[in-house]
């Protein structure tokens, strides 16, 4: 059984100029000990989906559908076990967030407090969980704090946030993130604010932990080299659905999607050193709020079809798990598809 | 419609539009009085302000009674004839309270704008010069701030007599020292602002930066401070006028109507209830305006 | 040697903010640029890379004269400017521009996209009304956008949409020099590509000279002629781009090559990471000899003692005891 599992999973959010459809039926599951790399551009709906999972969406954000599979108990808001209740759907998360998942964030400064030392910070969550002495969960902080690497832990436990450097802090974050054995780890862009140095450092960091403790891990970045340097299997999302699916050679060496093929090639994976060397995807993201009602990457296809404007592709499988969703693939099916999407 | 044979040929590169921007087109200004019209109370406020300025303007035109006229009817019960009453002297107080809240609203709004354009030029230029000359004019302002404002009042007051020029005056004086702070805040902030710089880049000169990149900017905060500035100075203004330091006989404010009411406010409470009702009145709606306008100005709630 | 006079020159220039100050003892200084040197030649990019306090943003700022250098020299082409006043450098700011980082910070958002772009041309007093209008119209088509987006405002606008109104607004009034200030870092990366690519064609268009800066050396290698490298406020190479990417000398240089992930899992399975220990120190603490030696697993101990000067190397610079 797989250790994540969603299903149809959409995420709306009401603004003030309508409706924003932030996640369209998002489905894939992660195996236990595996590294998903979930790869998007800013709206893609990449955050809001672990977000959602988390049940931290913003308060005009809400599940509209779908199935949030842990360890085989559905843990969406709109699970048949709460009823609707919120209130015992938060009692629940409270038992799985930063215990059962943990999470580690862009920017680690937000997701400290910086009024309390970091020990106590590191120890707030082994004691609630663990129900373990003071003295217990402060032995287990300095272990933790020593895994993560920061040296002289002793020393720096008693230290505040702004007494350490961004990377310090980031593995801090990863230590809270531990404390508690989680099975899977949710990294939402957690080496996008540091070095380039220090970002190797801690890619490294999170891979070994990973390995060690047999955790899964869900890597959700914009960076391909950070996908292709930790990931096994990535999903390429744009605006709010995954458009292609596979293990890492997959994406990288068999790419199907038009959309995929450009983000590779604006890196300029298949390119060259030197100047005129890359390809780029012209045009800018879709506005969430006015899609059309075919496929959402068509503004910027340079693939497109005409039939690509107004009706959804369907998603075609190649290999046992390399799938994509793009007109290309599935046109001898067109009659099929474009019927269910008129009726 | 689309037909069959069509389905898989190119698209037409016209349809693909890559840069097309969903959202119409909307100016700051229009954006801010469309956040500020959801806001009931400070929608009520507005049009109750409105009012009260249009009546104050307009109302004494089309009274009968001139508000220094004496009648025969003295202490008159609030009727028909005359809508408050009349005072001691047989004054119509409608008339009057229409004349206090003329120099009320004068002061308040007369003041406030005074104080906002000086602090905003000496802030603007302390805070964008920087270095010792900042240094200086902020101890300037240090000490202009440690002697009391009523202290100003009553020694202008002692020079050119108690008019509302010396009241104004008075409270200008150390009234501005707020914005000034203010502003040197902001153009501080603004000065490591990208788009400053960008101007800087260009040559634009420190007038152009000032008056058009920062104080543009500065110009949210410093307009929820002027709509909580306009009722402290009205209040001011109806307090020195209470303690008998205000513009004397026979003009009238809304503190000195309050002031004369005084003595006989257990026989004719209505004398002071008018005028006392008509400064809350212009107070709640000046703070429920503040209130939408801060609401309606902050950035953050711009999706 | 080059026939060619540099656009800029950069000679020996040093900007310290004062960090504490104190008055018994020594005032606290960060070192944010430390003795820098360089040239830039008509129609070339140079790179600048490095890791954030490295001081290349100083350099690029105190190149404009946004910050007073506080020492050394900035000669824009054979005229010294750096100790011009306002008044007397406003004949030299048209010829050099800048471009920032932060699309969403650079742009007044209270005004139209006409009004932004055509600033620059009613400052310097080019063109009457309808003719700015015509032109601001005819940068916006350049950099790909719509005439018809002039009477928009920043903010209805992505974040790569208004990095190109960016670059119209630095375009308008044909400088030749032109610091690109992380100009695609805070962009997805579908549009990096497109940014880089239209620095490309601009260049080529209008024989333009850029400084082109960034934290670190993927993007850079597909837009730069040279390669600039700073760490803590120093420059610790340069030289031809390939010669850069291909024959590292400076061992930070190599580090830095080798940790910015490759976006190919192949390679990135093959390459041999060289681990840097530690983060960049403190600034206003730096070492005393070479910058770099708390981390630098080559570190011998006269790199203590006092910074290594530049070794050249058939034009390819390096500051290193191991090549003096």
């Amino acid at each position: 059984m797989a250790l994540l599992e969603i299903k149809n999973l959409s995420v709306d959010f009401k603004t003030r100029n309508g409706v924003v459809h932030a996640v369209r039926d998002v489905s894939y599951q992660i195996d236990t000990g595996q590294m998903l790399g979930i790869v998007g551009e800013s709206g893609s709906g990449k955050s809001v989906g672990m977000l959602a999972l988390m049940g931290l969406l913003a308060k005009n954000g809400s599940v509209v559908s779908g199935q949030m599979l842990f360890d085989g108990r559905d843990i969406s808001p709109l699970a048949e076990e709460f009823h609707g209740d919120m209130k015992a759907y938060e009692k629940a998360m409270e038992e799985i967030r930063g215990v059962k998942i943990g999470m580690i964030f862009q920017d680690p400064m937000t997701y400290l407090n910086p009024v309390l030392k970091i020990g106590t910070q590191i120890t707030e969550g082994i004691i609630k969980h663990d129900k373990c002495s003071k003295q217990e969960a402060k032995t287990r902080a300095i272990e933790l704090m020593k895994q993560v690497g920061i040296p002289s832990p002793e020393d720096r436990f008693d230290q505040y946030p702004f007494e350490f450097s961004g990377g310090m802090r980031q593995r801090i974050v990863i230590a809270i993130a531990l404390a508690c054995r989680p099975r899977l780890i949710i990294a939402d862009e957690p080496t996008t604010a540091l070095d380039v140095t220090v970002q190797a450092q801690i890619i490294d960091l999170l891979k070994e932990l990973a390995k060690e403790k047999n955790m899964a891990v869900i890597m959700i970045t914009h960076d391909l080299g950070v996908v292709s340097m930790m990931c096994e299997r990535v999903n390429i999302m744009y605006a709010g659905k995954i458009v292609e699916t596979g293990s890492l050679d997959e994406i990288f060496y068999e790419t199907k999607h038009p959309y995929t093929k450009g983000l590779l090639d604006s890196v300029g994976t298949h390119a060259g050193t030197g100047r005129q060397s890359l390809l780029s995807i012209p045009g800018t993201p879709p506005d969430l709020l006015k899609l059309h009602s075919g496929c959402a990457f068509m503004p910027r296809c340079r693939e497109a079809m005409n039939i690509c404007r107004d009706y959804q592709p369907a998603e075609v499988c190649f290999g046992a798990d390399h799938c994509a969703s793009c007109w290309h693939f599935c046109k001898d099916r067109a009659d099929e598809i474009v019927k269910a999407q008129e009726g | 419609m689309l037909a069959k044979a069509d389905y898989f040929k190119p698209i037409d590169p016209s349809l693909q539009n890559a840069e097309f921007i969903a959202v119409a087109p909307r100016g700051f200004w229009r954006d801010v009085w469309d956040r500020f019209k959801v806001n009931k109370r400070a929608l009520i406020g507005l049009i109750v302000l409105a009012v009260i300025v249009l009546a104050a303007v307009i109302g004494p035109v089309l009274s009968p009674y001139p508000y220094d006229g004496m009648g025969t009817e003295i202490n008159a019960k609030m009727s028909l004839k005359h809508w408050f009453g009349t005072d001691a002297l047989g004054r119509d107080l409608f008339t009057r309270s229409l004349y206090g809240v003329r120099i009320s609203l004068l002061v308040g709004f007369l003041t406030t704008f005074i104080n906002m354009v000086v602090g905003v030029i000496y802030g603007g230029i302390a805070g964008y010069v920087g270095g010792k000359t900042d240094m200086i004019m902020m101890r300037i302002v240090d000490v202009i701030y440690a002697i009391p404002s009523l202290l100003y009042v009553i020694l202008l007051m002692l020079i050119f007599g108690s008019n509302v020029g010396s009241i104004m005056l008075g409270m200008c004086i150390s009234g501005w020292i707020g914005t000034s702070r203010m502003m040197r805040t902001q153009v501080i902030a603004l000065k490591e602002r990208e788009f400053v710089l960008a101007a800087y880049t260009e040559g634009a000169s420190a007038r152009r930066i000032l008056l058009r990149h920062m104080l543009t900017n500065a110009l949210s905060p410093l307009l929820v401070q002027a709509t909580m500035a306009i009722p402290q100075a009205i209040f001011q203004e109806a307090f020195l006028s209470f303690i008998g330091m205000g513009i004397s006989a026979p003009q009238a404010s809304l503190g000195t109507l309050a002031q004369d009411a005084r003595m006989y406010m257990t026989v004719y409470p209505h004398q002071m209830f008018c005028p006392v009702s008509i400064i809350c009145i212009i107070i709640f709606a000046l703070n429920f305006i503040s209130e939408g306008l801060s609401e309606a100005l902050d950035p953050t709630r711009r999706h | 040697m080059r026939e060619q006079e540099p656009v800029i020159k950069v000679r020996h220039l040093k900007k310290y903010f004062m960090a504490n100050r104190h008055i018994l003892k020594p005032s606290d200084y960060v070192k944010a640029v430390d003795d820098v040197s360089l040239e830039i030649y008509p129609g070339e990019t140079v790179g600048l890379v490095g890791e954030s306090g490295c001081g290349k943003s100083t350099l690029a700022r105190s190149i404009i004269r946004i910050y007073e250098p506080t020492a050394g020299e900035v000669i824009y082409k054979g005229a010294d400017i750096t100790h011009l006043s306002n008044a007397k450098l406003r004949q030299y700011r048209n010829k050099m521009q800048m471009i920032f980082q932060d699309p969403y910070a650079s742009l007044n958002p209270r005004y139209t996209v006409g009004e932004i772009i055509g600033e620059p041309m009613e400052i310097y007093r080019m063109y009457d009304k309808a003719g700015r209008e015509a032109k601001v119209q005819e940068l916006l088509e350049l950099v790909g956008l719509k005439p018809d987006h002039i009477s928009r405002y920043p903010h209805e606008f992505s974040g790569g949409q208004r990095q190109r109104i960016g670059i119209a607004r630095t375009l308008a009034l044909d400088p030749d020099f032109i610091i690109c200030d992380e100009p695609i870092s805070a962009l997805d990366v579908s549009i990096q590509a497109q940014i880089i690519n239209l620095l490309e064609k601009l260049q080529d268009e209008r024989k333009l000279t850029y400084l082109f800066i960034a934290h670190d050396l993927t993007m850079v290698k597909h837009i730069s002629h040279k390669i600039g490298v700073m760490y803590l406020g120093h420059l610790v190479e340069f030289g031809d781009a390939d010669e850069v990417y291909s024959n590292p000398l400076h061992p930070y240089t190599r580090a830095l090559l080798s940790a910015a992930p490759i976006a190919d899992p192949k390679k990135a399975r093959e390459s041999k990471r060289i681990k840097l220990e530690g983060e960049v120190p403190s600034p206003i603490h730096a070492p005393e000899g070479c910058p770099f030696c708390t981390r630098c697993a080559e570190c011998r101990p006269e790199c203590r003692i006092t910074p290594p000067i530049m070794a050249n190397q058939d034009g390819h610079k390096v500051a290193c005891f191991k090549y003096v």
